[in-house]
């Protein structure tokens, strides 16, 4: 552990802004969305039936869209960096899959190899993350705006994709849920995405090393 | 303050203790050039996928003005083209729908050539039912 006592700043005011309004809007798409696909009336009756459900559902997905749009718009630095990060697999990041950071209690690990801002398994997640939105946006929009023009296999075909990348979605957004919130290793993190921003040094130091040792070169 | 006495270590400490490490600004050109890829890559992706959609709507639409051409062709065939112009069912009114002359829409006729549909089709088949067992 460095002994390094300060604060990181971690994700800027806007990054987390976005992730609030993305939050929201997903979780309002994924309750409308299997409320109506399951015809399930208690989820259905908190949003005032099925048919405002799915008012709710297809606006939703509009801030769902318009909301990371417009964070790329407004910080492409920030949206770069991001990408340029999740796209550096190293060979710390290999080795840090090969033991799953420590997280899985059968594989014994003293030390997780160092990482960047982002470990290896939240830079899959990033990229599961990003194609998933691509993908649910894609056919969500047809199955709303042009279902009355486009043929039957057309549609069904974005129905099979919009359901079943919705499904990995809501499983991968609970996973990073759990480890972000609730895992006494990393919840340490939640505040700094959903409140102020910040995270101690220390855990910093220890999480995500080579962050925060090019952090440290530039201050 | 004076240098290297007590109360400027102690400053020091606390800035030590203080430090706040903040975000990094700017990108690199490597980092321009990912965050527009994946903008590019997302572009060609939705560009894909459109032409997808767009030639499903083409092929179906050119189905359906062959299908309509098809069927307005068969229908130019016909001898009789008019339900109401054809004998064998001005004949059917005449002997058993309407017996004596054409009235379409005649209560047999709403009876017997009306059906049900949906949430109405239980009730009339207790309907049916209930009629065959008083024929029986």
């Amino acid at each position: 552990m460095s002994n390094i006592k300060g604060k990181v700043l971690k994700h800027g005011t806007q990054t987390r802004t976005m992730h609030w309004v993305h939050l929201i809007a997903f979780t309002i798409l994924g309750l409308t969305g299997i409320a109506f696909y399951w015809n399930i009336d208690i989820i259905g009756n908190i949003f005032g039936g099925f048919a405002n459900a799915s008012l709710i559902h297809r606006w939703a997905g509009v801030v769902f869209t318009v909301g990371p749009a417009l964070y790329i718009l407004l910080n492409f630095d920030r949206f770069s960096r991001f990408i340029d990060t999740i796209s550096n697999f190293s060979k710390e990041d290999f080795q840090w899959l090969k033991v799953m950071g420590g997280y899985i209690p059968f594989i014994k690990v003293d030390e997780a190899p160092p990482q960047d801002k982002y470990n290896a398994g939240q830079k899959m997640l990033g990229w599961m993350i990003i194609f998933g939105c691509i993908l649910i946006i894609l056919t969500g929009f047809p199955m709303w705006l042009w279902r009355h023009s486009l043929p039957a296999a057309f549609l069904g075909f974005c129905y099979d994709i919009h359901f079943w990348t919705a499904m990995i979605m809501i499983l991968l957004v609970g996973g990073h849920f759990f480890l972000a919130a609730i895992h006494p290793k990393s919840r340490v993190e939640f505040s700094s995405m959903m409140l102020d921003g910040y995270i101690d040094a220390e855990i910093s130091a220890h999480h995500n090393a080579k962050w925060f040792a090019e952090l440290k070169e530039a201050d | 303050m004076v240098v290297g006495s007590p109360s400027e270590e102690k400053c020091i400490r606390r800035e030590i203790k203080m430090k706040f490490f903040g975000e990094r600004e700017g990108m690199t050109r490597r980092q321009f050039f990912k965050g527009a890829g994946m903008l590019t890559v997302s572009a060609i992706f939705l560009g894909a996928f459109s032409k997808l959609g767009f030639d499903a709507f083409a092929a179906s639409t050119d189905y359906i003005e062959k299908r309509a051409a098809g069927l307005y062709a068969l229908d130019e065939k016909m001898a009789i083209r008019k339900s109401h112009e054809n004998p064998e069912i001005a004949q059917i009114y005449k002997d058993f729908l309407s017996p004596g002359e054409v009235k379409p829409v005649s209560e047999k006729a709403h009876h017997l050539l009306h059906t049900k549909y949906g949430k109405d089709i239980p009730n009339f088949i207790t309907e049916l039912k209930s009629k065959q067992n008083e024929a029986a």
